[in-house]
C-alpha cells in the first residue's frame, strides 16, 4: 500500500512544483572571474526526471507524472525548430564527461590508495586500446611477472578491477563493490585472491588472468561504455575456469552498476551470491541458471 | 522465472459477506545481465463467491462461528485450501466495523485464512480498495486525470480520489442502502442515528415500527444524493438546501483536497439499484433502490462525467484480493526462520537523524527505540532508514554499527533486528550489519517498501526463489 | 584483367580482386584491424585505379565469398536479371561511375540496371566516388515501398520514432512516443529496442502501440526490433506488428552469428503477410552496419564496405519496408572517428539505393568515438540532400537505453523546412490535423506530450 502515503505524495508533489517553478534559466548572472566556485545554478545540477520546460503545457501534471519514469530527454522545449540553449549546454556537458571516462586513466593515487597491485594489458596507450581490441585481452610480460611474483596463485575466487571502457565507472564504484563481494564472500567463507587493477583492459583478458592464477573463479570489474548521463556504469563479468579462447555465452554478466542503477555496495553484495552459486555448481554463464 | 501467489479477499459488510481468490502473478522484470528485479506484473481473479447476507447475532453483533462456516463453505466451493492461500485481507466494512465483535471476527478468520492472512478494517482503505477494485484508479492513469471513486455500500459511502493513478484523498460518509429498514408491508424497522439526526434536522416524521410515506424516505434520499453530487463537484455543500447534510453525513473526516474531478465512478451494492426498473422499491426491505434513483437522477443533472464502474457490488473484495499485497526489492537479507512475522510497529529516522555523525546518529536511534518501548511496553519493532544511491563500502559500515549500537535495547531482549530501507541497500546493509553481530543473530533487512512512523508491516514467507517477499504496511496516514 | 599499375613510376601489384577491392576502400581501422588496408594512401589510390579498370563480369567472376560455400552469395546471384547483367558486363567499374553521374541517365535507368548487379559491382563503383558523388549519384535513385503507408517518395524525409528505455518500461516508453509524435517523428514507423527479448515484453509493447495507433488514428506502422524468432512467436500469439525486424549480415556466417537463416527471414516474411495487421506488401525492416561481419570473425578477408553491400543484396530478397545501417553505433575500431562515419553513411546509404531497396540511414556516433553531435548533424544535411528515406528521431538524440546519440526530434522540422522536405502525406495531413504543424512551421502543440494525456 505504497500509493496510499499521502503524505510523501504530497512532498513530492510540493518538491516538484518548486523544481519546475524554479527560473531556470533566470537571474543566471555570472560568476566573478577570480573566483574558483559561485553560486550560479549548474546545468548539470538537475536530474533529467525533474527538468520540464513546456510553457503551457495541457497537462502539466501527467506529463510529470510520465517523466518519472524515464531519464528520456523529454519535455525540454524548443527554439523554432532547434533546442534551447539549456537543453543543448546540458548535452554538450553530459558528452564531455562521458567523454571524459572513456579517455582518462583511472588515478595512480587511487588503485594506490586501495592497495591494489598495478597491471597493463600488451595496449601501450588509449589509442591502441580503442582500435586495437586484440591486444587489450592479453596481460604484458611486465604484469605477468609481477602477478607471479605478489599475487596469491591458485585463489577460489580471484576478483579484479580494470578501467574498460570507462575509467570513471572504475572510480565512482570499483572499490565499494570490491568490498561489498569480498565481504558477502567471507561471510559464506570463500577465500579471495590478491586484488589489483588491469590498465587498458578488454573483458577477455580475465581468461588469460584465469590461465595465469588457476582461479576456480575469476571475476572482473569493468567500467561499461558510457552513455549520455551514466558514464559511471559498471559491469562484472564471472567465469569459472576460465579458458583464452572460451566463448563469451560462458560468462555471467552483471551490468548497469552506478548509483542510479544497481548501486555499488549493493551489486556486490548480490554478485558474492552468485560466485558462491558458480562455485557449488561448478558452471557459469548461459549453463548456470540464476 | 514466473510464479504466482494466491491472495484472498475477504469482505464482511454491514449487510453481505463476500470472498474473491485471486491469482498474482510475479515476474524478474530485468533483463538476464542486470540484477534481478522481481515485481507483480499480472493479477487475475480466480473465483468470485455468491454474496451472502452476512450472519448476524442481533442487529449489533456479528455471529462470528456462522462467518467462519461461510468462509469455510465458500473455500470448499473454490477449491481452495487455507494452506494454498499465500496472502490476502480480511475486511470488516461499513458499520460492522464499528460493532464490537469485530476484532474477534477477524482473529477467527486470520487463523483460517491461510497462513498469512491479514486482519485489517477502516473506512478509507476500504474506499481506496474499492476504487481500485471497481476501475477507477486504473481509469485515472490509463487518462491521465482525477477520479472519484463512490462505493454506495449498505452503511457508508465510502469516496477515494485517483490522481494519475495515485490515491490522493479518501473520506467516508453515512449514505447507505440500509441505514433505513422497512418491513414487507413498509413499516419501518430500523433507523440509523444519523438518519434519525437528518430527518429531525428536515422536520420529517420518520419513526421505528410506523408506516414509512415514500415521499418523506425520497426526501432522505434525494438528500443523500445532493451531498454526494456536492462532494464530486467540490463544493462542500454550498448549494444543498441543508448545508449542515454533510457535516452530518461525514463518518470520520470530509475529504482535504480540492482537484476537481474529470469523472465518477459508482460501485458497491447500491450502484446496482441506479437502474431504472420495475421491481417495487422496498423489494430489498430498505431504501437501496430509492436511493439508487435519487442518485442516478441527480448525477443526470449535472456535468459530472460517470464511467460504468469494471466492477460494482464486488469492487471492495477485489480491491482487497488484489492490493493489499505488495513485495519488497530484489536483493534482501533475512532469516527464512523468522517468516512470515506479523504487525510489526514502525519507527523511523527523519533525514537529519540519518545524515548527523555517528555520535548523533546512535543518540537519535536509541532515544526513538526507548521512546517506543515506554509508550508499548513491547520491544520488537522495526527500524526505516531512508538510505541513499551513493552509499559507500565505508559509509555503509558506519551506518551498520550505529544500528546495531543504537538498537541495543532490541538485542537485550534478544529480539530479530528488523531494518527497512527506502533505497536498494537491504542485502550489503543486512550483511554489514550481521558483521556487527555473532552470526546466527536473526537479522531481516529488506527494501524498496516505504513506510513512516506509526505504520504496522507483515512480511511474508519468501517467493520467487526466495529473491523476493510478500509484504503488507498498514498505514495509520488515513485515520484508522 | 590486369591487378597491376604504376603511380609516380612505382608499380603497384595486387594478388586477388578482394584484395584490390579491399585496399581501393577509403581508410577505414576496421579494414586496418582485419589487416586487409592499403599500407599507403599512395597504394589506395592506385588500387582505385586498377579498380576503375577492372570490368563488371571480373567482379561478377570473382564474389568474396563463394558461391558454393556462402548462401547470401547465391541469394544475390540466384536473384540476378541475366539479361541486364549481359547488357552491362563489359562496362568497366570507371565507365559505370560516370555512367551514374550521367546527367542523361535517370532515376528509373538506374533502377533497371540495379537487377542485373551483384554487391561487388555495388561496392566497386562506391569505392570510385567522392563524397559528393554519393549525394548526388543517390539523390536520383527513389525506392520506394508501402506497408500501411508509402515511404521514399520524391520530396518526403521520414523518421522513425525510436521510444527506448532502459528496462522496456511503458509509461517511460509511451511519453517518448507522443512527445516524438508532435515533433513530427514516427511516419516511417514507431519502432522499440526491447531490453527484453522476450515475446511477453514483444507482446505487451506492440499491443500498446496499437491501441495508441487506434486511438488517435495515426496513418503509419509499428514494430519491436526483439529477435526474428522472439517476434515470430509474438504474432503467433496474437501480437499485432506491421512488420518483422532483423539485424543481417553480409555472409552467411555473419547470419549465424545473429542467430539467422535465409529461409527463417522467408517464413517470417510469410508469417507476417499472413498474420500481421499491415496493408503490406512491403513488411520487413533490417538493420545492418559496416564491421558487423568482422566483429564475428565471417568477413572471409573482405573490406567492410563489400561486406556491407552483400547485405543489400541479401535484404532486397525480402522486399522489406525498411533498411537502414546503424552506421556509428559499432565503434572506433571499425569506425575511427567522425570522418569515417561520415563516409561510411554516405557510401551506405547510396549503395542500399543502388542495390534497390528503401535506404535509411541511423546517423549516429558512441561516446568512445570521436565524434560529436555536430559531426551528426552534418552528415544528416548531407543524407537530406542525398534523398535519404528516413532517419532515427529519439529524445534530444540520446537514446537512453542503446547508450549512443543519433538524430533527436527536433531534427526532423529543422531538416525539413531546411531542404523543403514533408513527412510521408498521409503523416502530414494527421499531423495538420492534431495541430502539431500549421502551414509548414510547428505550432505551440509540438513539443507539448501532454495534448495526448486524455
Amino acid at each position: 500500500m505504497n500509493e496510499t502515503n499521502l503524505k510523501s505524495i504530497i512532498e513530492q508533489v510540493i518538491r516538484e512544483l518548486n523544481v519546475a517553478d524554479e527560473p531556470s534559466k533566470a537571474n543566471v548572472s555570472a560568476c566573478p572571474l577570480n573566483e574558483t566556485t559561485c553560486d550560479v545554478p549548474e546545468i548539470t545540477a538537475y536530474e533529467m526526471e525533474n527538468y520540464f520546460e513546456v510553457p503551457s503545457a495541457e497537462n502539466k501534471d501527467a506529463y510529470l507524472n510520465y517523466k518519472k519514469s524515464t531519464h528520456a530527454r523529454v519535455g525540454i522545449w524548443r527554439a523554432g525548430p532547434r533546442y534551447t540553449t539549456q537543453t543543448m549546454l546540458r548535452f554538450r556537458a553530459d558528452h564531455a564527461v562521458a567523454q571524459d571516462a572513456v579517455f582518462t586513466d583511472v588515478s595512480d593515487e587511487l588503485i594506490e590508495k586501495y592497495g591494489w597491485l598495478k597491471l597493463q594489458t600488451a595496449v601501450t596507450n588509449k589509442d591502441e586500446y580503442l582500435t586495437r581490441p586484440d591486444l587489450g585481452r592479453i596481460i604484458d610480460d611486465e604484469s605477468i611477472a609481477l602477478l607471479k611474483a605478489k599475487a596469491k596463485a591458485s585463489p577460489r575466487v580471484q576478483i579484479y578491477i580494470s578501467d574498460g571502457l570507462s575509467s570513471t565507472a572504475i572510480e565512482a564504484n570499483g572499490y565499494d563493490t570490491y568490498k561489498a563481494m569480498e565481504q558477502g564472500l567471507k561471510s559464506h567463507g570463500i577465500e579471495v585472491g590478491t586484488p589489483f587493477f588491469v590498465k587498458y583492459g578488454r573483458v577477455p583478458a580475465m581468461d588469460h588472468v584465469s590461465e595465469l592464477l588457476g582461479a576456480e573463479v575469476t571475476v572482473i570489474l569493468i567500467g561499461e561504455r558510457p552513455g549520455l548521463a551514466t558514464g559511471e556504469s559498471m559491469s562484472c563479468y564471472m567465469i569459472y575456469k576460465g579458458k583464452v579462447g572460451n566463448p563469451e555465452s560462458l560468462r555471467t554478466v552483471v551490468s548497469n552498476i552506478h548509483k542510479n542503477g544497481t548501486p555499488a555496495v549493493e551489486a556486490g553484495a548480490h554478485i558474492a551470491d552468485i560466485i558462491k552459486r558458480i562455485l557449488s555448481e561448478q558452471k557459469s554463464g548461459v549453463d548456470l541458471k540464476l | 522465472m514466473k510464479e504466482s501467489m494466491i491472495s484472498v479477499g475477504i469482505d464482511i459488510g454491514t449487510s453481505t459477506t463476500q470472498l474473491v481468490f485471486c491469482k498474482m502473478i510475479i515476474e524478474n522484470t530485468a533483463s538476464a545481465w542486470t540484477v534481478p528485479t522481481v515485481k507483480i506484473v499480472d493479477k487475475e481473479v480466480l473465483f468470485r463467491s455468491d454474496i451472502y447476507f452476512t450472519p448476524l447475532k442481533s442487529s449489533d453483533v456479528i455471529d462470528a462461528e456462522a462467518v467462519k462456516q461461510l468462509v469455510l463453505k465458500i473455500y470448499e466451493q473454490a477449491q481452495m485450501q487455507p494452506e494454498a492461500v499465500d496472502t490476502g485481507a480480511v475486511i470488516i466494512t461499513g458499520e460492522t466495523a464499528r460493532k464490537e465483535n469485530a476484532k474477534e471476527v477477524l482473529e477467527m478468520l486470520s487463523g483460517l485464512a491461510g497462513d498469512f492472512v491479514v486482519a485489517t478494517a477502516g473506512p478509507d482503505l476500504e474506499g481506496i480498495l474499492a476504487g481500485k477494485g471497481s476501475g477507477a484508479c486504473a481509469y485515472s492513469k490509463a487518462h491521465s486525470c482525477t477520479v472519484m471513486n463512490f462505493d454506495i455500500g449498505g452503511g457508508t459511502t465510502n469516496v477515494a480520489i485517483y490522481k494519475n493513478g495515485d490515491v490522493i484523498d479518501a473520506a467516508c460518509y453515512d449514505i447507505g442502502g440500509r441505514l433505513i429498514k422497512v418491513d414487507k408491508q413498509g413499516k419501518i424497522d430500523y433507523l440509523s442515528e444519523k438518519v434519525k439526526a437528518l430527518s429531525a434536522k428536515m422536520a420529517l416524521p420518520l419513526v421505528i415500527g410506523q408506516m414509512a410515506d415514500v415521499k418523506d424516505l425520497k426526501r432522505i434520499t434525494d438528500t443523500m444524493a445532493e451531498v454526494m453530487v456536492s462532494i464530486a463537484e467540490r463544493r462542500n455543500g454550498a448549494h444543498i438546501d441543508l448545508p449542515s447534510a454533510q457535516e452530518i453525513l461525514i463518518t470520520n473526516h470530509d475529504l482535504k483536497t480540492f482537484d476537481p474531478i474529470e469523472a465518477v465512478f459508482f460501485s458497491g451494492g447500491v450502484a446496482d439499484c441506479m437502474i431504472e426498473t420495475t421491481k417495487p422499491w422496498h423489494t430489498y426491505g430498505d431504501i437501496g433502490f430509492l436511493l439508487g434513483e435519487s442518485i442516478r437522477i441527480a448525477f443526470e443533472k449535472t456535468k459530472v462525467k460517470a464511467v460504468h464502474a469494471d466492477e460494482t457490488i464486488r469492487a471492495t473484495v477485489i480491491g482487497a484480493g488484489t492490493h493489499t499485497t505488495d513485495i519488497s526489492g530484489s536483493t534482501i537479507h533475512y532469516d527464512r526462520a523468522l517468516l512470515p512475522i506479523q504487525n510489526i510497529p514502525i519507527i523511523r529516522l527523519t533525514e537529519l537523524e540519518e545524515k548527523s555523525d555517528s555520535k548523533a546518529r546512535v543518540e537519535a536511534i536509541t532515544s526513538r527505540v526507548k521512546w517506543f518501548i515506554s509508550q508499548s511496553d513491547q520491544s520488537l519493532m522495526a527500524l526505516s532508514l531512508r538510505g541513499h544511491k551513493s552509499y559507500g563500502f565505508d559509509a555503509l559500515q558506519a551506518l551498520a554499527s550505529d544500528i546495531v549500537k543504537g538498537m541495543r535495547a532490541v538485542i537485550e531482549a534478544k529480539l530479530p533486528l528488523i531494518i527497512l530501507v527506502d533505497q536498494d541497500l537491504a542485502k550489503s546493509l543486512g550483511l554489514s550489519i550481521r558483521g556487527n553481530l555473532s552470526p546466527e543473530y536473526p537479522v531481516i533487512c529488506i527494501d524498496s517498501v516505504s513506510v513512516d512512523n506509526g505504520d504496522y508491516i507483515d512480511i511474508g514467507v519468501p517467493v520467487a526463489d526466495g529473491q523476493v517477499v510478500p509484504v503488507i504496511i498498514k498505514t495509520l496516514l488515513f485515520g484508522y | 584483367m590486369r591487378l597491376k599499375t604504376s603511380l609516380f613510376g612505382q608499380v603497384y601489384t595486387f594478388g586477388s580482386v578482394k584484395e584490390v577491392l579491399a585496399k581501393a576502400n577509403e581508410e577505414k581501422s576496421g579494414d586496418k584491424l582485419a589487416g586487409i588496408a592499403a599500407e599507403t594512401v599512395t597504394e589506395r589510390v592506385a588500387a582505385k585505379e586498377v579498380l576503375s579498370h577492372l570490368t563488371l563480369e571480373d567482379l561478377y567472376n570473382n564474389p568474396v565469398v563463394p558461391y558454393e560455400e556462402d548462401e547470401v552469395t547465391r541469394i544475390i546471384y540466384d536473384d540476378l536479371n541475366r539479361v541486364i547483367y549481359n547488357e552491362i558486363k563489359d562496362f568497366t567499374v570507371g565507365e559505370f561511375r560516370e555512367w551514374l553521374l550521367d546527367d542523361h541517365v535517370t532515376g528509373d535507368m538506374i533502377k533497371r540496371i540495379s537487377r542485373g548487379l551483384t554487391s561487388e559491382m555495388v561496392a566497386a563503383v562506391t569505392k570510385l566516388m567522392s563524397n559528393l558523388d554519393l549525394v548526388y549519384a543517390a539523390s536520383k535513385i527513389r525506392i520506394t515501398a508501402h506497408c500501411n503507408t508509402t515511404i521514399g517518395e520524391e520530396g518526403i524525409l521520414g523518421f522513425r520514432l525510436q521510444p527506448n528505455h532502459t528496462t522496456d518500461n511503458l509509461d517511460g516508453i509511451m511519453v517518448s512516443l507522443m512527445e516524438g509524435l508532435t515533433y513530427g517523428i514516427g511516419d516511417a514507423v514507431i519502432g522499440l529496442n526491447p531490453v527484453n527479448d522476450t515475446v511477453e515484453s514483444v507482446y505487451n509493447v506492440l499491443k500498446m502501440f496499437d491501441e495508441f495507433k487506434r486511438k488517435w488514428e495515426i496513418p503509419t506502422q509499428q514494430c519491436v526490433l526483439a529477435h526474428v524468432t522472439t517476434q515470430m512467436e509474438a504474432i503467433k500469439k496474437g501480437a499485432p506488428s506491421d512488420m518483422i525486424f532483423q539485424s543481417i549480415a553480409g555472409s552467411q556466417k555473419g547470419n549465424e552469428a545473429f542467430g539467422i537463416t535465409a529461409d527463417m527471414l522467408q517464413e517470417a516474411r510469410e508469417l507476417v503477410l499472413k498474420q500481421g495487421t499491415s496493408a503490406g506488401p512491403n513488411v520487413m525492416y533490417f538493420e545492418t552496419g559496416q564491421g558487423s561481419e568482422l566483429s564475428s570473425d565471417a568477413h572471409h578477408g573482405a573490406d567492410q564496405v563489400t561486406m556491407e553491400a552483400r547485405c543489400y543484396g541479401f535484404a532486397k530478397r525480402y522486399q522489406p519496408f525498411l533498411v537502414n545501417t546503424v552506421v556509428g553505433f559499432i565503434g572506433p575500431e571499425y569506425l575511427y572517428d567522425s570522418k569515417q562515419v561520415i563516409r561510411a553513411g554516405l557510401e551506405d546509404h547510396f549503395m542500399g539505393k543502388l542495390t534497390g531497396i528503401p535506404m535509411g540511414v541511423d546517423a549516429c556516433y558512441t561516446n568512445h568515438m570521436k565524434a560529436d553531435q555536430n559531426d551528426i548533424e552534418n552528415l544528416a544535411v548531407l543524407l537530406s540532400a542525398a534523398g535519404c528515406n528516413y532517419f532515427m528521431g529519439v529524445p534530444a538524440g540520446d537514446d537512453i537505453m542503446l547508450n549512443y546519440q543519433c538524430t533527436g526530434y527536433h531534427e526532423a522540422q529543422t531538416l525539413r523546412s531546411l531542404l523543403k522536405l514533408k513527412p510521408i502525406k498521409a503523416f502530414e495531413v494527421w499531423m495538420e490535423k492534431m495541430e502539431f504543424v500549421k502551414e509548414g512551421k510547428l505550432t505551440n502543440r509540438a513539443g507539448d506530450a501532454s495534448v495526448f494525456m486524455k
